[in-house]
């Protein structure tokens, strides 16, 4: 039997196009945000998925995108109005708890790291900041990297050291780690023709996936120093090579994706509407050359664009999906 | 690309891809010229400038292009990086070698007095880089520059001098001040990356904490200016004014409508180069440093005569000045020691810094009374992030300084973007070229702000008449507003 994405709820609310949809930790909450300005918390009671809260007046125009805090008592969400908002559970509600201020216009993207040690946002300046929290429990600035020439439009910290990776407008990644208390460049992944949306990193950290407007998505394959493969890398720092082009699934910019740390599937968003699944086709045995194999495709998703989707890091299966069409859907891969 | 300036300015709004002429915003000022009689066409002649022919007499005149000027980018609040176009053209060694050369062919009057004034961190950049100490490269470079057919060659930590005594003099009064609001910090205003980034982005909140005193590349364009035509008896505009900065952004503050003279049509500093672009200049001529010195003895015939009242600011100078506290200048290091001594009786010999956590560029230092009651707090934030941070702390009114002295790049003015760099960029290698810069730079004794005869007699002299100090030492800054039609043709 064909694997099929069945979609299991459409969750209606937002009063204009939905631009994120994140899973908390636990896989008990997901967030979402968009041009109306508002954040809403929504959690399944019985067997209902229902909007739990509403988080509004953070902001002055639209919330790109957000993200969980590892222990998922905090979340960041970053506006066009660039600022980004942090907001706590501490009182039990979810409060607006820090505004961070610095980045020149709109901020596209935050998130946090694994160890939830630092918060990463990027902007529409150009540059891409990280930030820690100081000994009175203020964010404070710890880099600002202009590696970029335009735009950055994603940032996805690994999933186990602290490296941080950027897509932007100016078609490149860029891989970013700290160095003798300086945070720095030491990676540039070039290949794609045009603006890179969106990056997500395998569950073991040693593959990258990103997404284009140039309608492919690309895996990037990480090479330590002494690789067997030979591949040349510079000092101590890894470095990544494009192993394989998923082209020919999509004819609109692919504009999120994400890469199930269970399943190992990945989910892509995309402008024409539809959502695809793709998986490593582990027969080929050529660890150098992978092969993507498409396992399903779900070509009306949604009525407009969709922006976002989200593995559930618990529900292996469970995705999360949004669009201009103001909506949400959660979706089961069934078949399998 | 990757730009040239500071990383503070590179962030500073939109697409770099705007040139002066496609999409900039900046409305360009139309003169407007009596309307003539008769049909006229307009024809793109040749060298593709534009003629206004006349059809009844078939006369054609050239017509002017709306251009755009780095004066005019620099008040905008657009796209700053743009101005880097504009830049290249109106700040390079070409020019220079364009003064020089008109100077071989130009009549007696016409000729143009050129004077170069050197960095410290420049000057240590380039010893650097030809393997020679600081005092070799001052005579070395001096010498090179007179080759070329410069008339006098001097060094900016005189001026610097008078800045240090002045900037201390501002603090002193602030902090005794009786007013409720002392706006205190007092930030440093040397660094132009630093003042560009607070005029556009914070500018109401911060200008009234930033420094009167002008940075030592400008008092030493406003001193040239003025007594070099005088001992030359000419008027300012016939002195042509270059500076040799570590830093890019130098460029940007010499252009500053400020440091314009309008009576004489002329600029303070006529043209700021880096550390690097000498050293392209030097390469171009085929010297090194240390050829150039075993020539130096040739050619002392033709130097210039001296002008007493610069005097201590040639950079041939037997006894080079130098001021304790780094490579960005020391504002720090001896406002705070002046501070302490005036205000508290308290000889402060060596200011002990304690350095930031995961930050090194951000170090602060108090002094205590017998209680432990800090009597005074100052701080260095030197990057970008420390910059951004320290504008926050402000923001949320939790900013503890009494001074801070701010530079845009990490670890101060000796690791300028104008200074010389690795070849191939290597992080490694920088840092050691860095390492060594910072320890040339050192190499000449600190001499105490105020123990020079020279700069003594000249503050003074510039006491006695209020306006003269102000024209001499201070400057002032202006915000920058946001222009919200900027926003409007946004990329997603």
């Amino acid at each position: 039997m064909t694997p099929v994405l069945e979609c299991v709820a459409t969750l209606a609310g937002h009063a204009d196009r939905v631009w994120d949809v994140k899973w908390n930790a636990n896989g008990t909450l997901l967030a979402s945000c968009g041009t109306d300005k508002t954040i809403r918390i929504w959690a399944k009671e019985g067997d209902n998925w229902i909007c739990k809260s509403i988080l509004q007046d953070g902001h002055q125009r639209t919330v790109r995108r957000i993200g969980w805090s590892p222990c998922g008592n905090m979340l960041a969400s970053a506006s066009f109005d660039a600022t980004i908002c942090v907001w706590d559970k501490k009182s039990g509600q979810f409060e607006s708890s820090a505004t961070l201020e610095g980045h020149e216009n709109e901020v596209k993207s935050v998130t946090w790291s694994r160890s939830g040690a630092y918060l990463a946002t990027c902007s529409r300046d150009k540059s891409v900041w990280v930030w820690t929290v100081d000994e009175d429990d203020d964010f404070e600035c710890a880099g600002v990297l202009t590696a970029h020439t335009q735009d950055v439009k994603d940032v996805a910290w690994h999933p186990t050291e602290d490296i941080l990776a950027s897509a932007s407008y100016d078609n490149d990644l860029k891989i970013f780690k700290e160095d003798d208390d300086e945070w720095i460049c030491f990676a540039t992944l070039s290949g794609h023709t045009s603006t890179v949306w969106t990056c997500a990193w395998s569950k073991d950290g040693s593959k990258l996936v990103s997404g284009s407007d140039d309608k492919t998505m690309r895996i990037w394959q990480r090479y330590d120093p002494g690789n067997m493969e030979g591949i040349p890398t510079h000092g101590e720092d890894p470095t990544w090579k494009s192993v394989c082009t998923i082209s020919g699934f999509h004819n609109r910019p692919i504009y999120s994706v994400s890469w199930c740390h269970e399943s190992d599937m990945i989910a892509a968003a995309c402008g024409d509407n539809s959502i695809s699944i793709f998986r490593e086709d582990l027969s080929s045995g050529d660890t150098t050359q992978p092969v993507y194999e498409m396992v399903c495709k779900q070509h009306h998703a949604h009525d407009q664009d969709v922006n976002a989707v989200h593995w559930n890091p618990q529900q292996t299966g469970l995705l999360a999906s949004c669009s201009d069409d103001t909506t949400i859907k959660l979706w089961k891969i069934s078949g399998e | 690309m990757a730009s040239n300036f500071s990383g503070v300015l590179q962030l500073t709004d939109l697409d770099d891809f705007i040139a002066p002429s496609q999409e900039c915003i900046k409305p360009v000022p139309v003169k407007k010229t009596p309307r003539k009689k008769g049909l006229s066409k307009i024809q793109v002649a040749v060298d593709g400038s534009y003629m206004e022919v006349d059809t009844t007499s078939g006369k054609s005149k050239k017509l002017q292009k709306a251009e755009i000027t780095l004066n005019d980018c620099l008040a905008c609040s657009g796209c700053i990086t743009s101005a880097e176009t504009v830049l290249v053209a109106m700040q390079s060694d070409e020019e220079l070698y364009k003064v020089l050369n008109f100077n071989k062919t130009a009549a007696e009057a016409d000729k143009k007095i050129v004077v170069v004034s050197i960095s410290p961190q420049a000057r240590a950049s380039l010893a650097a880089k030809h393997k020679q100490q600081s005092t070799e490269a001052a005579v070395a470079l001096t010498h090179f520059f007179k080759s070329l057919g410069v008339s006098y060659v001097l060094d900016t930590t005189y001026a610097r001098e008078l800045a240090l005594i002045q900037c201390a003099e501002e603090f002193i009064e602030r902090f005794r001040s009786e007013t409720e609001n002392k706006n205190l910090p007092l930030l440093t205003s040397a660094c132009p990356g630093w003042i560009c980034y607070a005029e556009k982005t914070h500018g109401d909140m911060l200008i009234p904490h930033i420094s009167a005193v002008k940075s030592p590349q400008q008092i030493t364009g406003t001193l040239v200016k003025e007594l070099v035509a005088k001992h030359c008896e000419v008027t300012p505009d016939h002195v042509y004014h270059v500076t040799v900065m570590p830093c890019y952004d130098k460029k940007l503050e010499a252009s500053r409508q400020d440091f314009y003279n309008d009576i004489y049509s002329t600029r303070d500093v006529d043209l700021v180069l880096t550390s690097g672009e000498v050293e392209t200049m030097l390469k171009k001529e085929t010297r090194t440093l240390t050829e150039l010195l075993l020539a130096v003895d040739a050619t002392q015939s033709n130097s210039a005569r001296p002008i007493s009242e610069l005097q201590a600011a040639f950079l041939d100078n037997l006894e080079l000045l130098n001021h304790s506290g780094g490579g960005s200048g020391g504002y720090l290091d001896f406002v705070f020691k002046r501070a302490a001594k005036q205000l508290f009786g308290r000889n402060v010999d060596k200011v002990e810094y304690k350095v930031a956590r995961n930050n090194r560029d951000f170090r602060d230092v108090t002094l205590k009374d017998e209680d432990g009651k800090v009597l005074l707090h100052f701080a260095a934030a030197y990057g970008f992030r420390s910059i951004q941070n320290l504008v926050q702390k402000m923001k949320r009114s939790k900013c503890p300084y009494h001074y801070v002295e701010v530079m845009a790049c990490p670890s101060g003015c000796l690791n300028g973007g104008g200074q010389i760099k690795a070849e191939d960029g290597d992080r490694e290698k920088q840092k050691e070229i860095l390492e060594e810069v910072e320890r040339i730079y050192d190499e000449i004794p600190a001499t105490i702000p105020g123990n020079n005869e020279h700069a003594m007699t000249q503050l003074n002299s510039l006491k006695e008449n209020s306006s003269k100090l102000n024209h001499t030492l201070h400057t002032q800054y202006h915000s920058i507003e946001k222009d919200d039609t900027l926003s409007l043709n946004v990329k997603w």
